[in-house]
């Protein structure tokens, strides 16, 4: 069991981690910070899909660290 | 202010006017007018009014019916409890943050405004320097709110009124040029026309300052509605005339010449009207900032208290008794769209969260009459069923146009408040589920959709992922599959 918790805390970090770096990127491509609206050559009538894609990720991907996390501490 | 004070009409009319006039006529005219529908705007102004009206005659029953603290969030509680009624609340905030940003972008601006008169150098350094001004302005005001520093509505009221009477005072003597006010009945016109109302709907929706303001009015059976009524009324004109005046003097090839207010004040009453109406909207500005940090900190309060949000956000500043959490909380989300300066974004942002309140409203009205059909009501909506109904068809209609529209403004605000409304729903969940079923199958829920992204994202990599993100798309996508495994077969165990 205590291996089952060690990779649950580990996916859960991981997951969070992701979710933060596509907050971030759903932060940046929505002002154009660094450009990177131009680095990623969007299309601008793609772009809110872009971000809603992206924020959907995020968050589900932050909820889904979060339920790992309490499992990896021993919460469920 | 004295606990037992009481205020009557006129005092109600006062509050009800000094919420809806603000700075939101300095900036939502501009879009609306050179981009989005002309001088239809005018005939828009007057339609957004006769929106206003419909839903402030629900507003009415429900304030004199229900006449505590708490507004949209009380009746919306009291008709459907738990969850809509934390979506209200989160609604009525999101909107207060997007309106307190765009009236940061528009302190900037007016700021512009005023030194293009005296020295335009200084003025392209504060352009140029709009985000650092943003940001030292909410931090005055976020020290002002945590210090519990209280506005003058009446002396801001009166000075409004003054300047727009003075300005049409001095119109009569410019030779106005008529233009064509009425949409045309072609599809893309009236689609305009309904786009345009969408955006400029901020200008009325601060009135429900005057139903916050309810427990502190003298006999509200009686004096909420007239007040709503009256208040909407003497708005409505005032905005025409005040719009019908710039659209004359201002011909729409003038785009890039600055705020349309501004302009048309420039020109009827020289470099005085600039200098005033620049002034008036950065009075304007700054106090609808400080008012959406208080208006945000009570929210937030105030849905802490039910157990919503974290208790924290109810914690009292040791010295000046204000609820600093929550208000140090609402400055930051203002700070970060305030810095994005995206002006059209901000008008429609504010709009939309507005307009759902709104229809919720509506919808509790209807609840309301028939869960509790004994309710003593001083004041009832007449025409009722009609009445709700038709703000309600109001409200989604406006909602929608603009998206129809494909105005690209209108999209990102309605996919930025999908997302928000979407952490709104998990935050209720994850604070108010208590049965652990219900939990379990929540994140049975997160689980699968954490699988079938990894899935995708996994099968997407193999068609359009440069080599360079191939193996990092790879990677997230087994992570987000795992993750997704993990947590579908923990969860489904025991909730059998």
């Amino acid at each position: 069991m205590k291996i089952r918790k060690v990779i649950a805390a580990v996916t859960g970090l991981a997951q969070e981690a992701i979710g933060l770096l596509s907050a971030v990127l759903t932060v940046m491509l929505f002002f154009d910070l660094l450009e990177v609206q131009t680095v990623f050559n969007l299309p601008p009538e793609f772009l809110p899909l872009y971000l809603l894609i992206l924020v959907l990720f995020s968050l589900f991907s932050i909820a889904s660290g979060v339920f790992l996390i309490r499992e990896g501490r021993g919460r469920t | 202010m004295d606990a037992e004070k009481k205020y009557g009409l006129s005092s109600a009319i006062i509050m009800g006017l000094g919420g809806a006039i603000g700075f939101e006529i300095f900036v939502l005219l501009n879009y609306a007018y050179f981009d989005l529908a002309g001088p239809t705007m005018i005939s828009a102004l007057l339609f957004c009014g006769i929106i206003n009206l419909l839903t402030m005659l629900s507003y009415s029953e429900l304030s004199a019916a229900l006449p505590e603290v708490g507004g949209e969030y009380t009746y919306t509680k009291a008709a459907f409890g738990g969850f809509i009624s934390f979506m209200a609340g989160s609604l009525r905030w999101l909107a207060s943050v997007f309106g307190g940003a765009l009236a940061a972008v528009v302190f900037v601006e007016q700021l512009g405004v005023l030194f293009s008169v005296f020295a335009p150098s200084i003025q392209y350094l504060i352009l140029a320097n709009a985000s650092i001004l943003i940001v030292g302005l909410v931090v005055i005001l976020l020290f002002l709110a945590i210090r519990g520093v209280e506005e003058a509505t009446t002396f801001i009221v009166a000075a409004f009124l003054a300047i727009f009477i003075i300005f049409l005072a001095m119109s009569l003597n410019y030779s106005l040029t008529p233009r064509n006010i009425v949409p045309a009945a072609s599809g893309g016109s009236l689609m305009r026309f309904f786009a345009t109302s969408a955006y400029i709907f901020p200008m009325f929706v601060g009135m429900r300052a005057l139903v916050a303001g309810a427990p502190k009015i003298k006999n509200p059976g009686r004096n909420i509605p007239a007040a709503l009524m009256l208040t909407t009324v003497l708005l409505t004109v005032v905005y025409f005339f005040v719009a019908f005046v710039a659209v004359g003097v201002v011909d729409i090839t003038e785009v890039g010449a600055g705020p349309l207010l501004n302009v048309a004040a420039s020109k009827i009453m020289g470099d005085v009207g600039a200098i005033l109406f620049a002034f008036a909207g950065i009075f304007a500005s700054v106090s609808s900032v400080g008012t959406a940090m208080t208006v945000q900190s009570s929210i937030l309060g105030g849905m802490s208290r039910d157990g919503y949000l974290p208790k924290a956000l109810l914690s009292a500043h040791r010295r000046f008794g204000t609820r600093y959490i929550a208000i140090i909380a609402s400055s930051l989300f203002v700070l970060f769209f305030g810095t994005s300066g995206a002006v059209e974004f901000l008008g429609y942002a504010a709009s939309f969260g507005s307009l759902l309140v709104f229809a919720l409203v509506n919808l509790s009205l209807i609840q309301l009459r028939r869960k509790m059909p004994r309710l003593d009501r001083p004041f009832k909506a007449p025409f009722y069923p009609l009445t709700p109904l038709a703000g309600i068809i109001m409200s989604v209609l406006l909602l929608s146009i603009p998206v129809v529209l494909r105005d690209v403004n209108a999209e990102s605000a309605l996919l930025s408040s999908l997302g928000m409304v979407a952490i709104v729903i998990v935050t209720y969940y994850l604070r108010m589920v208590k049965r652990e079923v219900d939990f379990k199958r929540l994140r049975v829920a997160v689980g699968g959709v954490c699988f079938g992204a990894g899935a995708t994202l996994i099968l997407l990599a193999q068609v359009i992922a440069p080599p360079s993100l191939f193996i990092f798309m790879v990677l997230v996508g087994l992570v987000s599959i795992i993750a997704g495994l993990m947590n579908i077969i923990v969860s489904t165990r025991k909730i059998d």
